[in-house]
């Protein structure tokens, strides 16, 4: 018998976590440690192993094999470019502390699409060749070009099998025009509410009267279109965060049972404002409130409520192949499947990497409209994109859980080459990894009742949990 | 009960005989097709290329579409396929090399091959059909059913099978040969019942199919073959499905779904009912259990033949209505159920007196 290479921490309850490069996990002691680092497996050990996928009898056999699938789904490959977020203008009508994107005052000539532009746009999303295709609008506030939206849909529904357009708005002014949009069957609304009504208004809307608009459209937007149709997200100051209740109160009473909580981006304009360089801590110790507070929320809901990013991160620990949100991939190869387009026609990677050339750190744009991509700067950035050879990450348990995020380390380093435990991205993500595993060795029956319902199934079973002596 | 054999007038026919029956005369499109001429009560007659070929229907059936084999000397048809029904499944022989417990179909010595009439019937299949492949153990005849699926796949891309067969038979240079037929052409249905070794030969009847299961699969995987394992679960097995789960996880994560399925009270599964049939309506824990381990990590997982009230609410979604409509029943308990056309309801032999204690209207 041969084990599989493990690597190990120590949890707060003093066991140790064992985790293998395909996901594998399992809690022993500090004995089966060292049987493991002298090479001297009891036959009790060897049966475990074995039996739990940890270890194979011969190359090629079923455990062997099922140990390559489960580590070859966990890497994620990109699929064909089928999702671009779209930014037609930089002008908005709100001006929040913190704006992550770039923003421009409403009146501010020059930062919109020119016709050129949107004619450039429309023959660019004409070389796509894959069926279909989402659009995200974003901005600025895109909906000041109602006019741009409508002609790319047009150009999209004839172009395309399928398509969907999410429009990013602050749902601040609607027009009548606007809600004829928003209410189209292939458009979803995407906007924010900054946890609770009064978080919101410190933030983004300043005046009570503005607030009240806000809030009023948010309801009529949900009242017309359905719940379905508009998600909102929370981005959370770490310093001065709302009470986790009074934000589920506000989410889960409009009918948003899933909540995404956003920490204030450190991009864009928000660094000259906030300093949330060293703000992990705080961010990981109101993020771990915000989850206990859900799972007593959940005990006795009859609608459950999920933190988005948590439940994705849960499923990335018990499932293979669960590859669907961008921010948390390995390899995270940039520049494929997804891009931006700029006010400015120029293509990038990502929206951070928007915002990193926007404030001119480094240069992430990767061609334009007019002359087409250029693949020489993603193409040096992918390479680097893997966790599964980094010298830190190899001796990291949650390795094969975890991804890599590049752009986020050039924003707020300047440099990839920081040790990863010293960055924002690893301390977040090591801070979660511990909160989950945990949870999923906890016995607690409100705890198990939450993780069933964000694991999809109709009780957590003790045995996911396994242990070993 | 929907009677897969039809009354026909005998054939002068020295061959077996695949013919696809159309109602209208612009449907005639291959020299399979019979073209519907005249009905005279219970006798429709058929113009076959040139020839009247009579068949006799018992309800007001309409055959369109339909493809049956007619057997030199035979005064009845089978119906290979219901242009209708999802439910299209070819017998290709009833030879096997296990001897399951719960057996439904207990294999024969003789066989008689009829890979090439199977071909033609497919390739007469309506637009993207399904159509099944069950025995005996059909790979005991690779080399003729390879070539069938190749034959069909060349002139009727569109059409996909779904293969039930133990698994024991692959061979390493079978891999080239199930890539180019195309792994999404294929479902291959294998049975596993247990994770080792002493339980799953004890059922299935041989000794050493586990290991050969094992070999086979892994054979199955490297070819990128889409997989259903299937168990069905019985009091022989129950209580060894959550080391099943965790073998399924670990070694075979890699399937498109993992079936546990209820027992057919037919062939060996009705001789063995009273020692195998695991009543499920009143002890579900097991299958929860495994349920739970399987849903949480990923591995699609479904419940066939079992009726929805003998499954608890909350892993109702699970359950899928599986039962061939040709061989389905419902009980005088549904015809107050609101759930009934969601439910797969009941084997034709299923006999309630020794069946489910704990079902009722939903």
């Amino acid at each position: 018998m041969t084990a599989f290479p493990l690597k190990f921490r120590q949890t707060a309850d003093g066991d140790v976590l064992f985790c293998d490069d395909a996901g594998g996990f399992f809690k022993s002691d500090d004995a089966f440690l060292s049987r493991y680092a002298h090479d001297q497996f009891t036959a009790d050990d060897d049966a475990f192993l074995l039996r739990n996928g940890h270890a194979f009898e011969e190359v090629g056999d079923l455990a062997y094999s099922g140990f390559e699938y489960r580590f070859a789904s966990r890497l994620y490959a990109p699929g064909p470019l089928d999702y671009i977020i779209l930014v037609p203008t930089l002008r908005c009508n709100l001006a929040c502390g913190y704006c992550q994107v770039s923003r421009v005052n409403e009146n501010t000539p020059g930062f919109d699409w020119s016709n050129q532009t949107l004619e450039a746009v429309l023959s660019f999303l004409g070389t796509i060749t894959a069926p279909k295709i989402k659009i995200e609008f974003q901005g600025g506030e895109p909906t000041l070009r109602l006019d741009i939206l409508s002609t790319v849909r047009d150009f999209c529904r004839s172009r395309f099998e399928r398509c969907e357009f999410v429009v990013c708005t602050n749902l601040q002014d609607v027009s009548d025009e606007v809600w004829s949009f928003l209410s189209l069957t292939d458009v979803y609304v995407s906007t924010s509410l900054d946890g609770d009504v009064s978080t919101h208004e410190l933030q983004r809307t300043f005046k009570s009267a503005r607030t009240a608009q806000f809030v009023e459209n948010l309801d009529a937007a949900i009242a017309r279109l359905g719940n379905g149709k508009v998600s909102a997200l929370p981005t959370i100051d770490p310093r001065r965060p709302p009470e986790p209740k009074s934000v589920i109160e506000a989410y889960t009473s409009r009918g948003m049972n899933s909540i995404y909580l956003r920490p204030v981006n450190y991009q864009g304009f928000a660094r000259k404002r906030y300093d949330a360089r060293a703000s992990s801590s705080a961010w990981n110790a109101y993020h771990s409130s915000f989850i206990d507070e859900l799972v007593e929320f959940n005990f006795t809901a009859e609608v459950p409520a999920e933190e988005y990013y948590f439940v994705h991160c849960l499923r990335r620990i018990l499932r293979a192949g669960h590859n669907g949100h961008v921010d948390l991939r390995n390899p995270n190869i940039v520049g494929h499947g997804y891009v931006v387009i700029d006010h400015d026609g120029k293509i990038y990677p990502t929206d951070e990497a928007r915002m990193v050339s926007r404030v001119g750190q480094f240069d992430l744009s990767m061609g334009d409209v007019f002359t087409g991509m250029s693949m020489a700067t993603v193409d040096a950035l992918n390479e680097e994109a893997a966790n599964n050879f980094h010298p830190d990450c190899v001796h990291c348990t949650y390795q094969a859980y975890c991804g890599i995020d590049l752009v986020d380390d050039l924003s707020r380093y300047g440099r990839i080459d920081l040790p990863k435990d010293q960055t924002d991205f690893c301390q977040r993500h090591l801070a979660l990894f511990d909160k989950i595993f945990a949870m999923i060795y906890s016995d607690d029956p409100k705890i198990r009742k939450s993780l069933a319902i964000w694991a999809g199934v109709p009780s957590f079973d003790a045995s996911i949990a396994r242990c070993h002596q | 009960m929907i009677d897969l054999r039809l009354k026909i007038d005998p054939l002068p026919i020295v061959e077996p005989l695949v013919i696809r029956l159309r109602n209208e005369p612009q449907n005639y499109q291959t020299e399979h097709d019979a073209v519907l001429v005249d009905t005279e009560g219970t006798r429709l007659e058929y113009d076959y290329n040139g020839f009247s070929f009579g068949l006799h229907r018992q309800d007001d059936e309409n055959f369109d579409g339909d493809v049956i084999l007619a057997l030199p000397g035979q005064r009845i048809a089978h119906r290979l396929i219901r242009s209708k029904s999802p439910h299209n499944t070819f017998l290709v022989t009833e030879q096997c090399d296990q001897l399951c417990v719960m057996c439904s179909q207990p294999p024969k010595k003789h066989h008689a091959d009829l890979f090439s009439q199977f071909a033609v019937a497919a390739s007469l299949a309506p637009l993207n059909a399904t159509i099944g492949i069950s025995g005996g153990e059909p790979l005991l005849h690779k080399e003729r059913l390879f070539s069938m699926v190749e034959t069909v796949a060349s002139t009727r891309p569109d059409i996909r099978f779904h293969i039930l067969s133990n698994g024991q038979h692959f061979v390493t240079e079978d891999i080239a040969r199930l890539v180019a037929m195309g792994t999404e052409r294929i479902l291959w249905g294998i049975p596993i019942y247990a994770a080792d070794r002493l339980t799953h030969d004890r059922i299935v009847g041989k000794d050493g199919a586990f290991q050969n299961l094992q070999r086979g699969l892994g054979i199955l995987i490297k070819a990128g073959s889409s997989i259903e394992l299937r168990t069905v679960v019985m009091q022989q097995n129950k209580d060894r499905l959550s080391d099943l789960a965790n073998f399924l996880f670990t070694r075979l994560s890699c399937i498109d779904v993992w079936a546990i399925m209820q027992m057919e009270r037919i062939g060996y599964g009705r001789m063995n009912w009273a020692t195998s049939f695991h009543d499920s309506s009143t002890d579900f824990t097991q299958i929860a259990k495994a349920i739970d381990m399987s849903a949480a990590r990923g591995i699609s997982i479904a419940l066939y033949n079992f009726p929805l009230c003998s499954v608890p609410p909350q892993y109702r979604e699970f359950a899928l209505s599986t039962i061939s409509d040709w061989k389905q029943k419902y009980l005088d308990i549904c015809e107050r159920c609101g759930s009934r056309a969601a439910c797969g309801g009941f084997f034709e032999w299923y006999s309630h007196k020794e069946g489910f204690a704990g079902l009722g209207a939903l």
